[in-house]
């Protein structure tokens, strides 16, 4: 009985997730060709690179506000499902790596001649020389604390429960690695706003 | 790195954020490296030219970055092979960790590093 019930909720699993992703698809394809959908990356060279760059920004946001929340319940010793931490740390992690790696992409026009930095130095010189310096070191703090949050979450496990300080650390990495993020995103945005590549 | 370890220790666990800890400083160390020396500041450029794609644009930025994956990897791997099967006072642990994630954003600080590195 058991394992009728079992199969029948993994079929209706499989059917919500398949008519969810048909769904998706028939929706893109419709905005992709029935609406100038270029037009909201902008005019500029770089736009691709500085969509990607905004688009993993904000996966990265959504997961380490989410690690966020994990860590309160690490800290209180609220019961915690690990196999949804592992997951949730091991995007967080992904999310961050790929924000910097495209960052990375995205400074090459930042310090181009003409771009962004040549603006900010000529007119308002301590929005580089303080805010956007601080935003790309702090921005690169992120994936230590991202990347060990997650190893300790994948080699403690279930051991995580009874283990106070190790639950306490881990909620330690994850609220720091939420404050650098904000620190860099809220930078980055506010930067962005005045003169973008 | 997973296999061999005392999970019923903190060892792993305190090698890998005292290695975090270590490559976030490594990037405080380094950038106030750059602003005071001249030379070191070509040869962090340099490092990063060394491998990777784009270095050019992004001047010693990719250094740093360089330098601070390499003391972060490097440093895990042998605190790891250290403290994987024993384990230290984890408050004195967690105490070194955030003096030293405290040092490492006051270094990043532009007014501290350019005021540490003799600029106006």
């Amino acid at each position: 009985m058991t394992e009728v019930s079992n199969k029948a909720e993994r079929s209706s699993h499989t059917v919500i997730l398949d008519s969810l992703m048909v769904m998706i698809v028939i929706a893109a394809g419709i905005l992709w060709v029935s609406s100038p959908t270029e037009k909201l990356l902008g005019d500029s060279a770089y736009s691709v690179r500085s969509a990607f760059h905004g688009l993993f920004a904000g996966i990265f946001m959504v997961t380490a506000t989410i690690g966020l929340y994990q860590a309160l319940r690490l800290w209180s010793g609220i019961p915690l499902n690990i196999r949804e931490l592992e997951l949730g740390s091991i995007v967080n992690a992904f999310a961050c790596f790929l924000t910097i790696i495209l960052g990375n992409w995205l400074y090459i026009p930042y310090r181009a001649p003409g771009g962004p930095r040549a603006h900010f130095l000529e007119r308002l010189p301590e929005i580089h020389g303080i805010f956007f310096e601080f935003k790309e070191f702090t921005a690169l703090f992120t994936l230590p604390l991202a990347v060990t949050a997650s190893y300790l979450i994948c080699l403690y496990g279930e051991r995580m429960k009874a283990n106070k300080a190790l639950r306490e650390t881990t909620a330690l990495l994850l609220v720091l690695n939420f404050f650098y993020f904000v620190v860099a995103f809220g930078l980055g945005a506010a930067i962005t706003k005045l003169k973008s590549v | 790195m997973i296999c061999k370890v005392d999970r019923e220790k903190l060892g792993a666990a305190q090698a890998a954020i005292l290695a975090a800890m270590l490559g976030t400083l490594t990037v405080g160390v380094v950038n106030l490296g750059t602003e005071i020396s001249g030379s070191f500041k070509k040869w962090v450029q340099d490092a990063g030219k060394f491998w990777m794609p784009g270095a050019e644009g992004i001047g010693p930025y990719s250094g740093k970055e360089t330098l601070a994956l390499v003391v972060w990897l490097a440093s895990w791997f042998l605190l790891h092979r250290f403290l994987r099967k024993r384990e230290w006072n984890q408050s004195v642990v967690c105490g070194l960790f955030l003096a030293g994630i405290a040092l490492a954003t006051t270094l990043v600080w532009p007014p501290v590093f350019h005021f540490l590195g003799g600029k106006p």
